[in-house]
C-alpha cells in the first residue's frame, strides 16, 4: 500500500506539531507500516526541520514544504525550504559528548536513516530522508 | 507539552505530558534552574507521558543534569517510553541518564 501526504508552513517551531501529525496520519492509513520505522524516521524528520527551524536564514521569513511517500519497501521525505544555502557540512554526522547540550540533531537523523542528502535547486534547499521498512 | 512539579521528600518531580521538543525544551530548562534555585537540587524528570523527544530535549536533559550536579545533586529519569529509550540508545545518553522504571524507584536511595 502506498500514499503521499503533503503539509507546508512557516519555519517556526509550533510548526513541527504539523509533522508529527501528518506521520501520525500516515501511519493511521498504513496499518501495516511497523512502529519502530515510524518512530526512527518521525524522530529523523523532526531534526532535519528543527535544524530549518533553528538555522534557517533569514530568521522569520523560511517557509518549508514536507512530502511523505509511504512505499511498499520504503518511507521517503523530502523536505524543501526556499532559507539561504545550508553551510554546514553534511556528512559530519557525528555523535558529540554525552554531556554536550547541542549538537546532536544530524546525527540522530543519520542513525535513525538509511539514506540522508541535501541539494540546492533554483533557490531551494532539498532534503530527502529514506528509511527501508522492516 | 505540559509541565507539573512536584516535591516529594527531599526530591523534585518534575512530570513532562505531551513532546518534549524545541518548543518545550527551554521551558523545561528552566523550571530545572528554578527548582535548584529554591533549593533543590534532586530531581528526578517523569518522562511516563512523554510522546516525543528530540535533541532540543536531549540538551534539556542534559543541562538539568549539570546544573543538579554542580549544586551538590543529580538529575534522573524515570518511566520513559519506548520512543525516549530509542533516543537515548541512539546518542549513547542512556550512560549518564538511566531510566527507572517509576519517580519512586528513582528516588529509593536518596
Amino acid at each position: 500500500m502506498t500514499g503521499d501526504y503533503n503539509v507546508c508552513a512557516e519555519a517556526q517551531p509550533e510548526s513541527l506539531n504539523l509533522l508529527h501529525e501528518l506521520l501520525q496520519r500516515a501511519a493511521g492509513e498504513h496499518p501495516d507500516l511497523s512502529p519502530a520505522d515510524l518512530m526512527l524516521f518521525e524522530t529523523a524528520v523532526i531534526e532535519i526541520a528543527g535544524n530549518v527551524v533553528e538555522h534557517g536564514r533569514p530568521t522569520g521569513e523560511v517557509t518549508w514544504q514536507f512530502h511523505l511517500e509511504v512505499r511498499p519497501e520504503q518511507l521517503l521525505g523530502r523536505l524543501s525550504d526556499n532559507g539561504e544555502a545550508y553551510e554546514g557540512d553534511l556528512s559530519s554526522g557525528v555523535m558529540p559528548d554525552v554531556m554536550a547540550e547541542t549538537g546532536r540533531g544530524l546525527a540522530m537523523a543519520h542513525l535513525a536513516l538509511d539514506g540522508l542528502s541535501y541539494e540546492r535547486a533554483e533557490n531551494v534547499n532539498h532534503w530527502v530522508m529514506s528509511r527501508i521498512r522492516h | 507539552m505540559e509541565l507539573e512539579k512536584t516535591i516529594v521528600g527531599n526530591a523534585a518531580i518534575l512530570s513532562c505530558s505531551g513532546r518534549l521538543n524545541m518548543v518545550a525544551a527551554p521551558k523545561l530548562r528552566a523550571m530545572v534552574d528554578q527548582t535548584v534555585a529554591d533549593g533543590h537540587a534532586r530531581i528526578v524528570v517523569d518522562l511516563t507521558d512523554t510522546s516525543f523527544v528530540d535533541s532540543s530535549g536531549l540538551g534539556a536533559l542534559i543541562g538539568g543534569l549539570k546544573v543538579t550536579r554542580q549544586a551538590g545533586g543529580d538529575l534522573r529519569i524515570a518511566g520513559a517510553p519506548e520512543q525516549v529509550t530509542t533516543v537515548l540508545q541512539l546518542t549513547n545518553l542512556d550512560r549518564v541518564l538511566k531510566s527507572h522504571s517509576t519517580p519512586a524507584d528513582a528516588t529509593r536511595d536518596w
